[in-house]
């Protein structure tokens, strides 16, 4: 079963929001989902540890360096969609865990900062599909987006559009129901109403579509 | 509002790849890595040994033979001779009634 990596150098760029995201929404859809929190800052744990964990999804704590590629191996291949959820820092853990991927996707705000210092995980990608001679899918999502976007973020989006990086379309609006995830743990279904419930699933919902059409390989193929 | 189309997954559809686990791929891996600065960065163990929690003193001369015979007993077991004093105290606090509460 399919591997995805969220992986990206900068801090705060929303990593665990989509991991929790994308987990919650393909378990949802019938989907096994293990989710490996290899962040230090244990994001995933403390989301699963805020409530009951939605059916079908499995959360592993504290994997690192020396056991992660053994426990990916292990889920691999036990039916369940694997994601990866990194610390916001250039580790090595980070290139590992790009190598066992079927998809890497890179959370980025749109913003020039995010845009500059989260370039480094696909340069890392592009290096590691050299050395190991196979095509790693990737793709970006921007994240923490509004309803009317700045020129910034268009400048960015059609900046790296034009290098043939895939964007995962829709981007992953900024909402309180997706930050009141880490409040309530559980799902866009169980925590208690944050906004407009309605588009906030919706939005999730089309992310997590975009995802599984790549691991379908059927969408999101860079030119580059 | 329109209804959102119902979304499920059908697992049988999943593209996955078989992954490379030996030396020689996370070797090159982590040299990848290296050339962009992701490098190794797992917390290191402290070295040295941990410090020990026997940090009361007590202030005693005995006779030699007794400070010999309490450094040999030390050194038989591996112990410090704080261990044996803490054992010897034990010992009298049975024998003569003594409590943690006295």
């Amino acid at each position: 079963m399919p591997v995805v990596t969220i992986a990206s150098p900068k801090g705060g760029a929303g990593k665990s929001t989509a991991a929790v995201i994308l987990g919650t929404e393909l378990a949802h859809a019938g989907a096994a989902v293990t989710m490996i929190d290899c962040d230090p800052n244990r994001s995933l744990t403390l989301w699963s540890d805020q409530g009951d964990i939605p059916p079908r999804i499995q959360v592993l704590s504290d994997v690192g360096e020396s056991d992660l590629i053994k426990t990916v191996k292990q889920h691999d291949q036990d039916g369940s969609i694997v994601i990866i959820d990194l610390e916001g820092v250039a580790s090595r853990l980070v290139s590992r865990a790009i190598s066992q991927a079927d998809l890497v996707i890179t959370p980025m705000r749109g913003t020039t900062l995010d845009a500059t210092i989260g370039v480094r995980a696909l340069q890392l990608v592009a290096e590691e599909e050299e050395a190991l001679d196979r095509s790693i899918p990737h793709a970006v999502v921007f994240t923490m987006t509004r309803n009317i976007r700045s020129k910034q973020h268009n400048g960015i989006e059609a900046s790296l559009r034009e290098q043939g990086v895939d964007i995962i379309d829709p981007s992953l609006i900024e909402r309180a129901a997706f930050a009141a995830l880490f409040e309530f743990g559980g799902d866009l279904r169980t925590i208690p109403p944050q906004g407009n419930m309605e588009t906030a699933q919706a939005n999730a919902q089309g992310f997590a579509e975009a995802v599984y059409a790549r691991l379908r390989g059927e969408a999101g193929e860079s030119a580059a | 509002m329109s209804e959102r189309k119902a979304f499920s997954i059908d697992v049988g559809g999943l593209k996955s790849r078989p992954k490379q686990s030996d030396a020689r791929t996370i070797a090159k891996t982590d040299k990848a890595g290296e050339k962009h600065g992701f490098i190794d960065r797992e917390p290191k163990a402290k070295r040295g040994r941990k410090p020990s929690p026997r940090t009361g003193q007590v202030h005693a001369k005995v006779l030699p033979q007794v400070q010999a015979q309490i450094a040999a007993e030390a050194r038989r077991r591996g112990t410090q001779q704080g261990v044996i004093i803490e054992d010897a105290w034990e010992l009298y606090c049975e024998q003569h009634g003594i409590t943690d509460e006295d």
